[in-house]
């Protein structure tokens, strides 16, 4: 009759209140420091390249094409990009999609360029702890039906 | 618990089991639904917190310079929030409050597991949720490794805690409300069940106080209903054996009164002409007469048998009526003893007069019974003592012969027994202590049989004082 | 010689009886009904009934009632032992005293003896209280100066009360004295002939003026 008496008290006890617990998993750690902001320039043999440039810290989206548009520097690495004065790009981030505003036109870069563009700002958002699965949509400043679509980058699937 | 506390009333019984099994119910049901509910509330307040913490850090990490210096660690932490400690290899944030809280199991899973864990702990009547997380560095292909930046933090659960209580105090308020419910069944069920119970211990109790028409209607068709049927069975044949058994009783009476009604009428004549018989004997030859003599003998004895037997009847029957006067006990026994002759053969004790109500006439056959015994079967001096106390009289009659064997003592008022098989032609009808025994409880008296301490047979006679009632 | 009359309904137990009191010298008649009894009683006129209650046709105790009404003769009748009911039927029917059946011709006799003794006279003259003049020489009882017919029971008592007045007799004394019983004589034989003597004697038999009660005693002769 004891023992009954007892395990009664102790179900009701463990009812009662918050009860403490071993270490538990609690999802994915965060993430998002790096040592610098990796860029993507094209090589000799027209392949895109990562180059990981030593800014201390990973940054926006909008920092690295920033830093994309200002050129590979002293490199073996090219862009594919027209050099232009301004370089400010306007990142809006909607669910799914990342959209750049870049302050260029179809015709001031090629096709690898646009590349350049998706996989600088996917690598980024990746690195940031975001979804690889994302996709990037350029708009440029003069209308055309490239600014619609929605682009992955061939190196980061 | 002792078998003491465990009430012995069935009705008590049934209401504490109704009681606990509803208690007992209440509070599992109660306690299972809030048990969920609590888990369910920690579940979603720990995600809750466990978000907002990866949020924060996720929020800052991008603009955190890498490797940290002391700056960034702090910048970090101050993003967390306080009660929160960030390190990275030796370096650590300042400021980081009360984190003795950590255990060493959590900063463990924080080296070796490489993803965010967390531990609930109680540390004095508080509840806490620990929580640390490494900070990864995810390459651009997705891989992740450890930064060494690792952070650690604290956040109380009191107001869960307290939430949580709302909800065990609401099951045992619920519990509680049921109890009454509970008692109000218990009392109805007792009632349905222990009525009929009750009713089977009045009738049984009727039953055993002789009341042999006493039933239970059975009521449904349960265990009890059975019961009752088999009580009411019982008490049928019981009945019927009693009504079978007096009607023999009353029918062996009415023979024996009848018999001897009848044998009266005989004895008359009989009585009547053996006196003439007797007057004319001095003139009849010796055999004649002896034949006369043993005709008037056993005439008048045949006489005493009958008058013995029709007043045994009236006494069985309970029609032998106590005629009450006062009268003065001794000189009642005198002129008793006086009348027989038994005078000279008797040492009488008594004081000089007890006046005491009763029936003058069964006195003396109690008297002259219980003497006739001892000068027949004992020995003389045959002793006589009256005395007498407020409340009652007692008459002693004692013999000196050699007592009563002990195999007699029981059966000495039984009628017709004759302690002596040999001794069977004696001048009593072998009615006459039973007679004086039956005489004796009239009164509201008793007759006891015994020896005395000089070996005699003794006899002694109780009668109340107060017999106004009788 | 004293002339008996015995009703009884066993030819028997009757001849027994005539037989065995013939012995003690008495002349018995006998009749074997209540009906023959009477028409004996008035054609013999005999100085004393033996009656069995128990008989054919009319009983015992209105054969008594009917002798009663018509004579003073004294009545000894024969019951059962212990049957309350016959001695207390036949008692207030008037009978003067009760032999038990079945009855004793010694005993009979001596009660047959007594009961006629009672008529004796005592040569002490006329005893006078108001107005009730007992006459013990001639036997005679008069109130208001008008004879009072009693039975030679109810005689006896009142000559016995009232040979000393004031003084209290106990029942028992009463039963030896007038019904001359042993010390286990029946009371009620006292109690019943008081009730018939005050019927007689007294104005009003609840509030007697010669025969007061004492109670849980007995009786005594003379004003409250």
């Amino acid at each position: 009759m004891k023992r009954i008496w007892l395990a009664v008290v102790v179900l009701l006890l463990a009812g009662c209140g918050v009860q403490p617990s071993w270490v538990t998993a609690g999802g994915e750690a965060p993430t998002g420091v790096a040592p610098g902001v990796t860029l993507y320039f094209v090589d000799a043999h027209e392949q895109l390249r990562p180059q990981l440039r030593p800014t201390g810290h990973l940054g926006a989206i909008s920092e690295a094409a920033a830093l994309l548009l200002t050129g590979p520097g002293n490199s073996d690495l090219h862009t594919e990009i027209a050099s232009q004065a301004v370089t400010q790009v306007v990142v809006t981030t909607t669910p799914g999609v990342i959209q750049l505003l870049v302050p260029l036109t179809i015709h001031d870069m090629s096709p690898l360029g646009i590349d350049q563009i998706v996989c600088t700002a996917l690598g980024v958002h990746v690195q940031g702890g975001g979804a690889r699965n994302m996709k990037v949509q350029v708009r440029f400043t003069q209308p055309t039906p490239e600014s619609d679509k929605q682009r992955t980058c061939p190196l980061i699937r | 618990m002792s078998r003491r506390l465990w009430p012995r009333g069935l009705r008590a019984r049934l209401l504490v089991a109704f009681v606990l099994v509803t208690v007992l119910g209440a509070v599992a049901a109660a306690w299972s639904s809030a048990g969920s509910a609590s888990t369910a509330l920690v579940t979603s307040t720990q995600q809750r917190l466990t978000e907002t913490i990866v949020g924060q850090i996720g929020a800052i990490t991008p603009q955190l310079t890498y490797p940290p210096d002391q700056g960034a660690l702090d910048l970090l932490r101050a993003a967390v929030g306080t009660d929160t400690l960030v390190t990275y290899q030796n370096l650590r944030s300042v400021d980081g409050a009360d984190l003795g809280l950590v255990t060493d199991a959590l900063r463990t899973a924080v080296h070796t597991q490489n993803q965010l864990v967390t531990q609930r702990i109680t540390v004095n009547g508080r509840p806490w949720l620990l929580v640390g997380t490494p900070i990864t560095i995810t390459a651009p292909d997705g891989t992740r490794t450890p930064s060494g930046i690792e952070v650690y933090t604290v956040r109380d659960l009191t107001d869960v805690e307290q939430q949580i209580d709302g909800l065990a105090g609401s099951a045992v308020s619920t519990a509680a409300l049921a109890v009454p419910l509970a008692v109000l069944l218990a009392l109805l069920a007792a009632g349905s069940v222990l009525r009929p119970v009750r009713e089977l211990r009045d009738t049984a109790r009727r039953l055993a106080a002789g009341d042999l028409d006493a039933r239970t209607p059975p009521q449904g068709a349960d265990e009890l209903a059975e019961l009752t049927v088999t009580l009411n069975e019982m008490a049928e044949s019981v009945q019927t054996s009693m009504v079978a058994m007096q009607r023999m009783q009353a029918d062996a009476r009415r023979f024996a009164a009848d018999v001897s009604h009848e044998l009266r009428t005989p004895l008359s004549t009989l009585t009547a002409v053996v006196e003439v018989l007797a007057t004319t004997a001095d003139g009849m030859e010796a055999d004649a007469r002896e034949s006369a003599q043993m005709a008037i003998i056993e005439t008048h004895r045949l006489v005493r048998l009958v008058e013995d037997l029709m007043e045994v009847s009236r006494l069985d029957a309970g029609t032998a009526s106590l005629r009450v006067e006062e009268v003065d006990v001794v000189g009642v026994v005198r002129d008793g003893l006086r009348a027989r002759g038994w005078l000279d053969l008797v040492e009488l004790v008594a004081p000089e007069e007890i006046l005491l109500r009763l029936d003058r006439r069964r006195l003396d056959v109690i008297v002259a019974n219980l003497v006739g015994n001892a000068l027949r079967h004992g020995e003389p001096p045959v002793r006589l003592d009256i005395s007498a106390s407020r409340e009652q009289v007692w008459i002693e009659v004692t013999d000196s012969g050699p007592g009563l064997p002990e195999h007699v003592l029981p059966h000495v008022f039984d009628r017709f027994y004759k302690a002596d098989s040999a001794r069977t032609r004696t001048p009593g009808s072998g009615l006459g202590l039973a007679i004086a025994l039956e005489n004796a409880r009239l009164h509201g008296g008793d007759l006891t049989a015994g020896n005395s301490s000089g070996g005699g047979a003794r006899f002694v006679l109780r009668l109340p004082r107060d017999l106004e009632d009788v | 010689m004293v002339a008996i009359l015995l009703i009884e309904d066993d030819p028997l137990v009757r001849r027994g009886l005539q037989l065995a009191l013939s012995r003690h010298g008495h002349e018995v008649r006998t009749a074997d009904t209540g009906e023959g009894g009477l028409r004996e009683f008035h054609s013999a006129t005999p100085d004393l009934v033996v009656l069995d209650l128990m008989l054919p046709g009319i009983d015992g105790f209105e054969v008594c009632r009917r002798i009663r009404a018509a004579s003073e003769v004294p009545v000894i009748m024969l019951t059962a032992r212990g049957d309350d009911f016959d001695v207390v039927g036949g008692l207030a029917a008037g009978a003067d005293d009760y032999v038990i059946k079945p009855a004793q011709p010694t005993v009979l006799d001596a009660r047959i003896r007594a009961v006629l003794r009672r008529s004796t006279s005592t040569p002490d003259g006329v005893r006078t209280h108001r107005d009730l003049h007992i006459d013990t020489t001639a036997l005679t009882v008069s109130l208001h100066g008008k004879p009072v017919q009693l039975t030679p029971t109810e005689l006896r008592l009142l000559l016995t009360l009232s040979r000393a007045p004031g003084r209290v007799f106990s029942r028992q004394q009463l039963l030896e004295e007038v019904w001359e019983h042993d010390y286990l004589g029946d009371s009620r034989l006292v109690d019943n002939c008081v009730q018939r003597l005050r019927a007689k004697i007294e104005a009003n038999p609840a509030t007697p003026e010669y025969v007061q009660t004492v109670r849980g005693f007995g009786y005594r002769f003379g004003p409250v």
